[in-house]
């Protein structure tokens, strides 16, 4: 066992030492150090604790980095083995289970632990700069070393249960966000105490799993670092929780390995021919469109559950009010419309970011796109009748939006900063669909959190050129008499924004696209 | 057999000078050739040679670096879309949405082309019936055996009814029954009136099926022409097959008496009766038949010597692989 397990550690390690992609990260990353170090500088001069400041942006980046990895990069762990066919030959070859899983998973940790371990020399000079000690500084990395435990084992163990890379991502995904979003929503649940149709031991229960849930979370635990300076627990509930997860994590895919490394049946002669029960219709005038929408997008089941699910959500809203205020005559409030008016907008971001990093990568993986650039339909047509289907698919949260604006445009126009985060949601979601899209044609599963790392990087600069330009022209509007100055702005930012960040991502993606279909 | 041409006919296919480089590695190097139109023309060279470079070249998806591609007249660089309504490319992957039944896969193509509905229906109709699929219309792409989807994906490329088929490895991965059914549908593709340019490892099959060849051997041609040209290629003194009923113990000695027959010899492993005969090109075949004829001996057959289709790839092309 220890040969075919050194074996493949070091296959692995030459491999991460070979691939592009782990440098990359770690060059990205010190560059954000190097921000984060002239930020802290800056914010000196202030007469801030810039250290503490520092070193916060720091850990944010690092929890930050932590999870994207965790979709993305530790998920392919042993799902890589599996999308390139090899797993049956390592087990053919005597390999065991735990072999291949520690070996395959350690190489990883040690590359990810490697990026905690050189930062900390630079951390240390936030001691310089004031505002945090030594103690914080180290219990921090303990509680992210544990945090990174607790998600690499997560990952890996979606990475052994999954057939491939592309699903242990979605469901290492799904985990995640789940952990994050269960706090907000337990403690919201645990805040209705006293509300007659809800069950005590209902309020309760979520009272103890929340608390067990900020026990586990890295989010807690630093806010709890960076509140103390003295009486530190180095070494917290947290970072025990972290490691006894990622070990139970990680025992899970040893035990389970032969279980879920079976290849899938195939049916190489075809003799059970699978027949569809359903007709999806004849293709419209607009080809694209119509495959990708049925075929890629859910079609219109789909269509009618997510409809469904955007009026009863609306409903829950109109029901919430009724609850607050009883003898309101209006079906909701202004606050509540914003609200719900804010919740779809976050569905439909979700939606357009799972869209743009499918799209083209289903041509990618069904090899479809030299059959599709033969056809006499001129590249930019075919990309803009995709945009389109998505649009379609779209559309009922689209549609609800709309309502919700229709019902009560006071709501949002008599709300200060709506403008500013019309165009921040504008450029957010333009930036990262694009970049979606774009990094698709490039990684196999990837895209998604890539996109959202390089988004959240890219969207300070971006984003605070946009509102400089934005005031810019909404003062000028004011001064020339303009009402719809800040309309104008609007307007003006997103012309910017599409000639230089948008349109040089639309071009790559035109060439990329074209370059894939010779290969 | 094929057509005859007059010189003002437009080749279906001219490759003049192609050259093209990926970075240091040069794919191409000058290919030049001709596919008259409604022939079966075969593209054969070891792995690594530049087929599918040329193919991909000829179907518009490559600009190549140096050199001219037309189809039909058009060229690929100036009239890409032109060209494009005139051929169909199946290239050596499979390139399906397996989620879609056979009939939403070629209507989907079908409409993308710009059929109507009427003649959608009219045009998967008879592409099905003429690949054999007509069955499994409403099967789901997915549960096709590799024979089936190679099938749909060559109905695939006949649903604008293009004249000129571009097929690359089309029977790469086929069982021999598979393989044979494919060629029987290339065969009367053929027939009616398609050019069909094939690129195939499976050599003896293309000896069979095709009117002419380009052998290609590191980006660079080897033979071009028609298939005759290339199997009866270089003999001083043309052979003959000859097998004799009866023959007489001084067969040989008769034989080498005829005029025209300058070597006669009994073959090392041979079926009995078997002659090898080197005859005077000058000298015309039926007269000598005539001849042998003359001798009284009953005949069972009298063949021309052709170098197999293998003999002739494995004598103009290297050994090793390309680097």
């Amino acid at each position: 066992m220890i040969n075919g397990t050194q074996t493949l550690f070091n296959w692995s390690l030459r491999a991460d030492a070979r691939s592009i992609y782990p440098h990359v990260v770690r060059a990205v990353f010190a560059g954000f150090m190097l921000l984060a170090i002239l930020a802290a500088w800056a914010d000196s001069v202030g007469g801030m604790a810039p250290g503490l400041y520092f070193f916060e942006w720091l850990c944010g980046l690092n929890v930050l980095i932590i999870s994207v990895s965790g979709i993305s990069y530790f998920v392919s762990a042993v799902t890589e083995e599996k999308d390139s066919g090899t797993l049956a030959l390592l087990r053919l070859a005597g390999v065991s289970p735990l072999a291949i899983v520690l070996s395959k998973s350690t190489s990883r940790l040690i590359s990810a632990l490697m990026l905690l371990m050189t930062q900390v020399p630079f951390t240390f000079l936030a001691i310089t700069l004031g505002g945090v000690t030594w103690q914080q500084i180290i219990a921090a990395y303990l509680a992210l070393a544990a945090w990174m435990c607790l998600v690499a084992n997560v990952a890996l163990f979606c990475s052994v249960r999954c057939q491939t890379s592309g699903r242990a991502a979605s469901l290492a995904t799904s985990i995640l966000l789940l952990f994050f979003a269960i706090g907000p929503l337990l403690q919201s649940v645990a805040g209705l105490k006293g509300i007659p149709w809800i069950s005590p031991r209902v309020v309760t229960a979520c009272m103890e799993l929340h608390e067990q849930q900020q026990l586990t979370s890295i989010v807690p635990r630093l806010a709890q670092i960076f509140a103390s300076n003295s009486n530190l627990i180095m070494l917290a509930e947290q970072f025990w929780r972290g490691l006894g997860f990622g070990v139970v994590m990680f025992g899970l895919s040893v035990v389970l390995f032969n279980r879920y490394s079976e290849p899938l049946e195939s049916n190489p002669h075809g003799s059970s021919a699978k027949v569809r029960r359903y007709t999806v219709g004849r293709c419209w005038k607009l080809p694209v469109i119509w495959k990708d929408f049925l075929f890629f997008m859910g079609g219109k089941s789909f269509l009618i559950v997510k409809s469904l699910g955007y009026v009863v959500l609306v409903g829950g809203f109109l029901w919430f009010h009724n609850l607050e205020q009883p003898n309101s005559s209006e079906w909701l409030s202004s606050d509540l419309t914003r609200t719900a008016f804010l919740t779809v907008t976050l569905l439909l971001s979700v939606e357009l970011l799972l869209y743009s990093s499918s799209s083209l990568f289903l041509e990618v993986r069904e090899s479809a796109i030299a059959s599709l650039r033969m056809l006499p339909i001129q590249t930019p047509v075919i990309l803009l009748q995709k945009i389109a289907a998505g649009v379609l698919a779209t559309s009922p949260a689209i549609i609800t939006l709309a309502v919700l604006w229709a019902y009560k445009p006071q709501a949002f126009l008599g709300y200060n900063d709506f403008p500013e985060m019309v165009v921040s949601w504008l450029f957010a979601i333009s930036l990262s669909t694009h970049l979606c899209v774009l990094l698709s044609l490039y990684t196999r599963w990837a895209a998604l959190p890539l996109a959202i790392l390089l988004s959240v990087a890219a969207f300070p600069c971006i984003g605070g050129a946009a509102l400089g330009l934005f005031t810019i022209t909404e003062t000028a509007a004011a001064l020339n008499g303009i009402s719809i100055g800040v309309w104008l702005g609007v307007g003006v930012n997103f012309v910017w924004m599409w000639l230089f960040v948008l349109l040089p991502i639309e071009i790559e993606i035109v060439n990329r696209w074209n370059r894939l279909s010779r290969e | 057999m094929p057509p005859t041409y007059d010189a003002n006919t437009v080749p279906a296919i001219s490759v003049s000078q192609l050259t093209h480089s990926f970075k240091t590695h040069q794919a191409l190097n000058q290919v030049s050739f001709a596919v008259m139109p409604q022939t079966l023309h075969g593209f054969v060279g070891p792995n690594g040679a530049g087929k599918t470079t040329t193919l991909k070249a000829i179907c518009t998806l490559l600009k190549p670096n140096y050199g001219e591609v037309q189809v039909f007249g058009h060229s690929v660089r100036s009239e890409a879309v032109a060209v494009r309504e005139r051929i169909g490319f199946m290239p050596d992957h499979f390139s399906m949405y397996r989620q879609m039944t056979v009939f939403e896969y070629l209507d989907f193509f079908a409409a993308a082309y710009g059929l109507n509905l009427g003649q959608r229906d009219q045009v998967i109709n008879d592409v099905l019936t003429l690949t054999d699929m007509d069955g499994r219309r409403n099967d789901l792409i997915s549960g096709l055996s590799r024979g089936m989807q190679q099938r749909v994906s060559l109905a695939r490329v006949l649903v604008h009814d293009p004249d000129l088929l571009l097929l690359d490895e089309p029977a790469s991965g086929l069982d021999p029954r598979a393989r044979i059914e494919l060629m029987e549908i290339l065969r009367e593709l053929r027939r009616m009136g398609k050019t069909i340019f094939i690129s195939s490892h499976i050599l003896s099959e293309l000896a069979e099926l095709c009117d002419s060849v380009t052998i290609i051997d590191r980006g660079q041609v080897k033979f071009s022409g028609p298939m005759d040209a290339l199997l009866n290629t270089d003999e001083a003194h043309p052979r003959f097959t000859l097998r004799l009923a009866q023959p007489p113990e001084n067969a040989v000695e008769l034989l080498q008496g005829i005029d025209g027959i300058v070597a006669a010899q009994v073959p090392e492993y041979s079926a009995a009766g078997e002659f090898d005969l080197e005859i005077d090109p000058e000298k015309d075949s039926n007269t000598i038949l005539m001849s042998i004829i003359g001798l009284g001996i009953p005949i069972i057959s009298f063949n021309r010597h052709r170098k197999q289709l293998n003999q002739a790839f494995m004598d103009l092309t290297t050994r090793g692989v390309r680097t």
